[in-house]
């Protein structure tokens, strides 16, 4: 069968598999064995039991088990369930707070510091925006917040999580495209920060042009000096888990794996010292670390199988060629690539979209022209991988929160009060989905703001 | 965390083994930061901690797929699924599980001979501290994948007789991340 008709009926085959709500990751296991069957005809595939092309299947999959970076994944979200079940961040909350709580729309801020904070110690983004949903929430709203400034708030930076390095999205896209990982975290810094930053400044200029959206605490006594370093200790924790994983990495001492397990470590030793640690909350979280570990991970296997198998028949060649064969502009090429992320994003989850998107869009985007990447500034041809990875990664920024199933307003509305419904939330979305297209467009318009530190 | 009951001889199987399973996430944390004390503070690297972990992470990797099944927990979408009836449902139901056990029966079919050799042979990984993981993680992939289908088919049984309900994400993520 020749190329162009498998890759329709590929493409048709996985719509139809997944509106009849079979799993992700065994469609694209199934759809794997369809396309061998398509290329090679059952003739050959079922000559011998045992071998043949149909090896490819298992052997993509141990390819996998025997990646060192992956036991990084499964650490990280031990981390954060961790993380989710201490008090840590509570207090940090507190703290923060006592710093902050006499400036304008000073909680919002707060909020959105903690989640960079957060965003730095693991790289998912689920409990986050629970635990934000818990503690600033309902504060927020009792002093008298705008709703939609509130939910916005946690939501958006709640999902810096997977844009931030150490993250998730950008380990998972440097697997697929055998990318390093380490330029990824480091490139992914500044376009990070930029975005956190935008957030920040939007609510300050927001809470200063409707003060009435972010009334000041009435009464209280001033917060003297002492009071601002008695607070202080709440800091501490959090920004060390911070440094023993992110220090580890930039600072070359350990890889990312290795990381991931020192910051484990750290936040467990905190827990101890906390007096919060028990048998309870070590199973707890070892339970909810293995079931996402399955999740990412099964959809890794059956992605991974299907890119193996496309790849044998010719198909990611072929879809490059027809696309750099079309001469179209370069841009219009990335600019139409960005609106199918940002479309997939809005009903699919990042990890589906990295591993079956990826292995085409990426071998095109390194065939354009390097020099017509960006409207301005040049990247360096090594680091092309590395800028389109960083695009991927705002896109999902986007997703997180983009109707109808941006998965940030269902983990808010879980722990929302009642009254507030769903569209409330996707409406306090708009104008941080609103910055972050900005910064998407920024990196577009200057791609060497992903190189300065590489 | 709220866990799905379990409704029949295999779901006990698939728990047991998810019990264990679990607990090598623990595992994996204490020999990295075995190593690291070892490397930094008294300057004896071990050999077996990199791949003792590899060999663990992809047991983890493995068998927390069995778990997920279990718990009905694969990523898949529901935007078309909640729409149809409830008869529609199950013959998408059956018609996933099919192919769930066509994907098994491929991965089985196309690397039993070298999973088997490699368990005879007890091939290792060619390294320093050489563990078995090409003799153990080979066939433990099909182990896998095939209790997996399993799992799949035990699913589909049990949920064959149940009344329509449309997937709730608020309600799914309440019950897993608030205790």
């Amino acid at each position: 069968m020749d190329i162009a008709t498998l890759s329709l009926i590929l493409l048709l085959g996985m719509l139809v598999l997944l509106a009849i709500g079979m799993p992700l990751g065994f469609a694209s296991g199934f759809l794997a064995f369809a396309v061998l069957v398509m290329k090679f005809g059952p003739d050959l595939l079922f000559r011998d039991f045992g071998s043949g092309p149909l090896n490819i299947l298992a052997q993509r999959m141990y390819g996998l088990t025997t990646d060192y970076v992956i036991i990084s994944v499964p650490l990280f979200i031990f981390m954060a369930s961790l993380l989710e079940r201490s008090g840590i961040a509570n207090d940090m909350y507190n703290s923060l707070n006592i710093w902050l709580s006499r400036t304008r729309g000073g909680i919002a801020i707060v909020t959105a510091i903690m989640a960079i904070i957060m965003a730095a110690m693991s790289g998912i983004i689920g409990g986050e925006v629970v635990l934000l949903g818990l503690i600033a929430l309902p504060n927020m709203l009792r002093l008298g917040y705008n709703q939609n400034l509130a939910i916005g708030t946690i939501c958006a930076s709640g999902s810096l999580g997977t844009m931030i390095p150490p993250s998730i999205v950008l380990i998972i896209y440097g697997l697929v495209t055998e990318t390093s990982i380490h330029a990824l975290f480091k490139a992914a810094f500044l376009p990070g920060f930029i975005l956190a930053g935008c957030y920040i400044v939007y609510i300050m200029i927001r809470t200063r042009l409707h003060p009435e959206q972010a009334p000041l605490p009435e009464g209280g006594e001033d917060v003297t000096f002492m009071d601002k370093l008695r607070a202080l200790p709440g800091v501490v924790p959090p920004l060390l888990v911070v440094g023993v994983v992110l220090g580890s990495i930039y600072g070359g001492i350990t890889g990312i794996t290795e990381a991931a397990g020192m910051g484990t470590v750290a936040v467990l030793l905190l827990i101890t010292l906390r007096r919060e640690m028990s048998l309870t909350l070590i199973r707890e979280a070892l339970m909810r670390t293995f079931k996402s570990t399955g999740t990412i991970l099964w959809v890794t296997f059956g992605a991974t199988a299907l890119a193996g198998a496309y790849s044998i028949a010719g198909g990611p060649n072929y879809v490059a060629n027809l696309i750099v064969g079309s001469e179209l502009p370069t841009m219009s090429i990335i600019l139409a690539m960005m609106l199918i992320f940002l479309f997939l994003g809005a009903f699919m989850d990042w990890v589906g979209i990295v591993l079956l998107v990826m292995p085409v869009f990426l071998p095109i985007v390194l065939r354009l022209p390097v020099e017509e990447l960006g409207w301005l500034g040049t990247l360096d041809p090594l680091h092309v991988s590395v800028w389109f990875g960083i695009l991927f990664c705002v896109n999902m920024q986007v997703s997180f929160l983009s109707p109808p199933f941006g998965p940030a307003a269902f983990y808010l509305k879980s722990v929302a009060p009642p009254w507030i419904s769903l569209p409330d939330i996707f409406r306090g979305f708009l104008p941080f989905i609103g910055i972050q297209l900005l910064v998407l467009g920024l990196m577009l318009l200057y791609p060497p703001l992903t190189s300065v530190f590489l | 965390m709220v866990e799905h009951e379990p409704t029949s001889w295999l779901d006990y199987v698939s728990l047991g083994i998810s019990r264990v399973a679990m607990l090598l996430v623990a595992v994996i944390v204490a020999i990295i930061f075995f190593e690291v004390v070892m490397r930094y503070v008294f300057e004896k690297p071990t050999l077996w901690v990199n791949e003792m972990s590899l060999w663990l992470g992809g047991m983890i990797y493995l068998l927390a797929g069995l778990y997920v099944m279990q718990q009905r927990g694969h990523i898949r979408i529901f935007i078309f699924y909640d729409m149809v009836p409830r008869w529609t449902q199950r013959l998408f139901d059956l018609l996933s599980t099919l192919f769930i056990c066509i994907f098994a029966g491929a991965v089985v079919y196309g690397g039993f001979t070298e999973a088997w050799s490699k368990l005879l042979r007890w091939e290792t990984f060619g390294t320093a501290w050489d563990p078995p993981i090409p003799a153990t993680m080979k066939p433990l992939i099909l182990v896998t994948v095939v209790l997996v289908a399993a799992q799949a088919v035990a699913n589909l049984l049990h949920d064959w007789g149940r009344e329509k309900e449309v997937h709730d994400l608020t309600k799914d993520i309440l019950e897993e991340h608030v205790d």
